[in-house]
C-alpha cells in the first residue's frame, strides 16, 4: 500500500469505522451499506481536504468506489 | 480542526459509548459538515459522554426552532444566515431583486427577526441557546457597486444588530461575537458556492470548524479568574519611579506610552466587574502611594487594593496579596515586564497565570489584553461582583478579624442578617457562578454548566437554597448555594458551597438549620468528595458527624438537632 492508498484508507475509515482495511479497498457505493449520499459527500470533502484537491463535478462519475477515488488522486498526482 | 479530524473524533466517542448528551442543532441550511465538527467540539468539552445532536428540516430555521420546543436536549445551538430572514437572499432562489421586492425583503426579514427572538426568547427559558447571526457575504442584489452600502444593506444588517441586542440580554443566551469570526475566520473564505448550489451546505470547511469551535467554547464549564496583580514600573506606567520620579512615570500619546494607559482603562473596567487588582512592586511605599495619587491616572488608584511595595522577592509580595484576597493562586494573574521577576513568582506559586508586559511592542500590549479579556471574560456582573473589592478593604481594615477569636457575642454585635431564597426555576448566574469558582468551601468540587445545573435543579423533587449576608458593615450579597433533592423525609445534598468571605460567621450552621426547618428531615445525607483543597468544609461537616466525612454520609435528624442548638446564634430572617 503506497503513500496515496494509506491515506486514502484513513478517509474512508473515518466515514466508515466499520470496515476493515481490505473491505475499504474493495469497497463501493453499492456494496457499503450507509454509502447513501450524504457519505458520498462528506467522502468528497474530506479527500479534497486531505490531498488538497479539487474534485470536479464531471469527475463524480468515478467516485463511487474506493478505486475510483484512487485513480483519480493518481491521475491528478501525474498531472 | 479538519473535516478528517473531526470525523475520527466523532468515531471515537462513539467508541467510549458514555451517557448521551442530546442538543439541538437549528439551521435553515443543511448543517452536514457543520454538525460533524460540532459533534467533534462537544466530545472534547464533554469527554464522558455521546454527543447526539438533533437536527430539524431544510429551509426552516423557525420551524425547526418549534420542533424543539418538545427536545429533551440540554442545551441548543442557532445559526442564523441571511436567507433564514427571506429565502430570496439565498442564491438558490429564483425570485427577482426588483425596487418592490427588495423592500418586501426588508419587511419579511424584521418580522422573521421578531419571530426568531420569540422562539429563543421562549426556548431560553429553560436551555442554554448559543446563536450564531449571519456569516456569509450578503448577495449581490443591490444596485450599488461592492465598495458602496445601499440602504437596503445597512438596513438588514441593522435588523440584525437589533436581533442581537435583544436576544442578548436573555440571560441563557449567548450569542457568538461577530468581532471574534471576522479575526478567525476571513470573510472571503467562508461561503462554499458549489456546496451550496449542491448539497445546500453553504459553509467551506474552515468557516464550519472555526464557528463549531466558538459555539462549543460557550458550552465549556470556564472558571474566570479572579484577580490579577501588577507589577508599576514598566507595566502599570512608562519608566521606572524611583529614577525618573513621580512626574518623570508616563502612560501618553506624548511619551510614546499609550499603552499603559490602555492597560490602566483595561485593568479599570476589570475592576469595575468584580476582578480584584492588587500591585506588587520593588519600590519605596512612600513613592508608590504618591505616584498612585496622579489625578491623571487613567483608572482610580482605589480599585488597587492591596500595594506591596517594598525590596523583598515579588514571590512574598504575591504571597501576602493572595493571602489578603483569601485566594488561590490558581485563580490570579501576574503581569510583569521581568521575565526574571515572572519566573520567580511562577516558581513560588504554582498554578498562578504569568503573562508578560512587553515594553518595546505595543502590538505584543494590544494583543495581551484581549488574552486577559478571555481569562477574566464571564457573562454577567452581579452585584456581589461590584462589593467585593469593598468587602475585602473593610475586612482587612477592622480591628478584631473575623478569623480571631469570633464569639456568639462579638457575631450579635455585627448585626447579621441571613435571607434565603428558593427559587429555582430561573438560573441565577451568581450561583452557578459561586458553585464552579469556589474551592475551599466546596461539598465535592463538582462544576457545571448552565444546561448541567439547570437539569439537576430543575429534576422533579430537587431544591435549590441561595443565602444572601449582609452585617452592619454592609452587605456580601448572595454567599451560599445549596441543592439537592427532598424526597420522603430524606434530604441528599449535591451541591453546598460558600464563599470565602464568608467563613467564621457560623452562616454554614444557619444553612443547615433552614434546610431542616424547611424539609423536616429525618436524615441528611452529603455527597461529600475530598478534593484536596475543601479543608474548610470537611471540617466543618466533621464537627457535625463528629468523625471525618466520607462519600455518602449520613446525619441523623436527632443528632443535627443537638449539634445546631450549639451553634446557631444567628438572628431570624427573612426567608425568599
Amino acid at each position: 500500500m503506497d503513500n496515496t492508498e494509506a491515506r486514502l484508507t484513513n478517509c474512508f475509515s473515518a466515514i466508515f469505522p466499520e470496515l476493515t482495511d481490505e473491505q475499504i479497498r474493495n469497497a463501493t457505493s453499492t456494496a457499503v451499506r450507509g454509502w447513501d449520499s450524504v457519505a458520498g459527500v462528506t467522502l468528497i470533502a474530506v479527500v479534497e481536504e486531505e490531498f488538497d484537491v479539487n474534485l470536479d463535478s464531471d469527475e463524480l462519475s468515478r467516485l463511487i468506489s474506493f478505486r475510483g477515488f484512487l485513480d483519480c488522486l493518481r491521475d491528478k498526482e501525474l498531472r | 480542526m479538519k473535516l478528517l479530524e473531526a470525523l475520527n473524533a466523532v468515531k471515537e466517542m462513539r467508541r467510549r459509548k458514555g451517557d448521551v448528551l442530546p442538543c439541538d442543532l437549528a439551521t435553515g441550511f443543511c448543517p452536514l459538515h457543520l454538525k460533524t465538527f460540532l459533534q467533534a467540539e462537544l466530545s472534547k468539552v464533554f469527554p464522558n459522554r455521546n454527543v447526539e445532536i438533533s437536527e430539524g428540516l431544510f429551509g426552516d430555521l423557525c420551524g425547526n426552532l418549534d420542533r424543539f420546543r418538545k427536545s429533551e436536549s440540554e442545551f441548543g445551538m442557532i445559526f442564523v444566515e441571511w436567507s433564514d430572514l427571506d429565502p430570496r437572499l439565498g442564491i438558490r432562489s429564483t425570485a427577482r431583486w426588483g425596487e418592490t421586492e427588495l423592500s418586501d425583503i426588508l419587511s419579511t426579514a424584521r418580522s422573521r427577526a421578531l419571530r426568531l427572538q420569540m422562539q429563543i426568547k421562549e426556548r431560553s427559558e429553560s436551555k442554554l441557546m448559543a446563536v450564531s447571526l449571519p456569516t456569509l457575504p450578503l448577495p449581490p442584489f443591490s444596485f450599488t457597486p461592492s465598495w458602496q452600502a445601499s440602504s437596503y444593506e445597512t438596513d438588514l444588517r441593522e435588523i440584525v444588530q437589533s436581533f442581537a441586542s435583544a436576544i442578548s440580554r436573555y440571560s441563557l443566551v449567548r450569542v457568538l461575537n461577530s468581532q471574534y469570526v471576522d479575526l478567525n475566520s476571513p470573510l472571503k473564505e467562508r461561503f462554499d458556492v458549489e456546496s451550496e448550489l449542491l448539497t445546500g451546505f453553504p459553509y467551506r470547511l474552515p468557516h464550519a470548524s472555526t464557528l463549531s469551535f466558538s459555539i462549543a467554547r460557550f458550552l465549556r464549564p470556564q472558571i474566570p479568574k479572579r484577580a490579577l496583580i501588577t507589577d508599576l514600573d514598566e507595566t502599570l506606567w512608562k519608566g521606572i519611579l524611583g529614577e525618573d520620579g513621580i512626574d518623570g512615570i508616563s502612560w501618553d500619546l506624548e511619551h510614546r506610552s499609550q499603552m499603559h494607559a490602555l492597560y490602566q482603562r483595561f485593568l479599570g473596567s476589570l475592576a469595575s466587574g468584580g476582578v480584584l487588582i492588587g500591585a506588587a512592586s520593588k519600590n519605596e511605599l512612600s513613592l508608590v502611594k504618591e505616584a498612585l495619587r496622579r489625578k491623571d491616572l487613567a483608572l482610580s488608584s482605589s480599585v488597587i487594593f492591596p500595594v506591596e511595595a517594598h525590596w523583598n522577592p515579588k514571590s512574598q509580595s504575591v504571597a501576602r496579596i493572595l493571602d489578603t484576597w483569601n485566594i488561590n493562586a490558581d485563580s490570579v494573574v501576574f503581569v510583569d515586564d521581568s521575565p526574571l521577576e515572572l519566573a520567580e513568582v511562577e516558581a513560588g506559586h504554582p498554578g498562578i497565570t504569568c503573562l508578560q508586559f512587553s515594553t518595546g511592542s505595543s502590538q505584543d500590549i494590544q494583543n495581551m489584553i484581549f488574552q486577559l479579556r478571555d481569562l477574566f471574560g464571564k457573562s454577567a456582573i452581579h452585584h456581589e461582583d461590584e462589593i467585593r473589592s469593598t468587602t475585602i478593604r473593610r475586612m482587612n481594615a477592622r480591628e478584631g478579624s473575623f478569623d480571631r477569636a469570633i464569639t456568639a457575642d462579638f457575631l450579635e454585635q455585627t448585626k447579621p442578617e441571613v435571607n434565603f431564597d428558593f427559587n429555582k426555576t430561573m438560573l441565577d448566574s451568581r450561583a452557578l457562578e459561586l458553585v464552579n469558582k469556589t474551592n475551599q468551601f466546596n461539598l465535592n468540587g463538582r462544576r457545571h454548566t448552565e444546561s448541567s445545573w439547570m437539569t439537576i435543579i430543575t429534576e422533579t423533587a430537587g431544591f435549590l437554597m441561595v443565602a444572601s449576608y449582609r452585617d452592619k458593615f454592609g452587605p456580601l450579597g448572595r454567599i451560599a448555594v445549596i441543592a439537592g433533592k427532598a424526597e420522603e423525609k430524606k434530604l441528599k445534598i449535591h451541591t453546598w458551597v460558600m464563599s470565602c468571605r464568608a467563613f467564621s460567621r457560623r452562616i454554614e450552621y444557619k444553612c443547615l438549620a433552614e434546610l431542616v426547618a424547611r424539609f423536616e428531615p429525618e436524615e441528611i445525607t452529603f455527597e461529600y468528595e475530598g478534593t484536596g483543597r475543601n479543608a474548610p468544609l470537611r471540617d466543618f461537616l466533621g464537627e457535625i458527624l463528629e468523625t471525618n466525612p466520607s462519600p455518602n454520609c449520613t446525619v441523623a435528624r436527632v443528632v443535627l438537632d443537638r449539634r445546631l442548638a450549639n451553634f446557631v446564634k444567628l438572628p431570624e430572617t427573612a426567608n425568599g
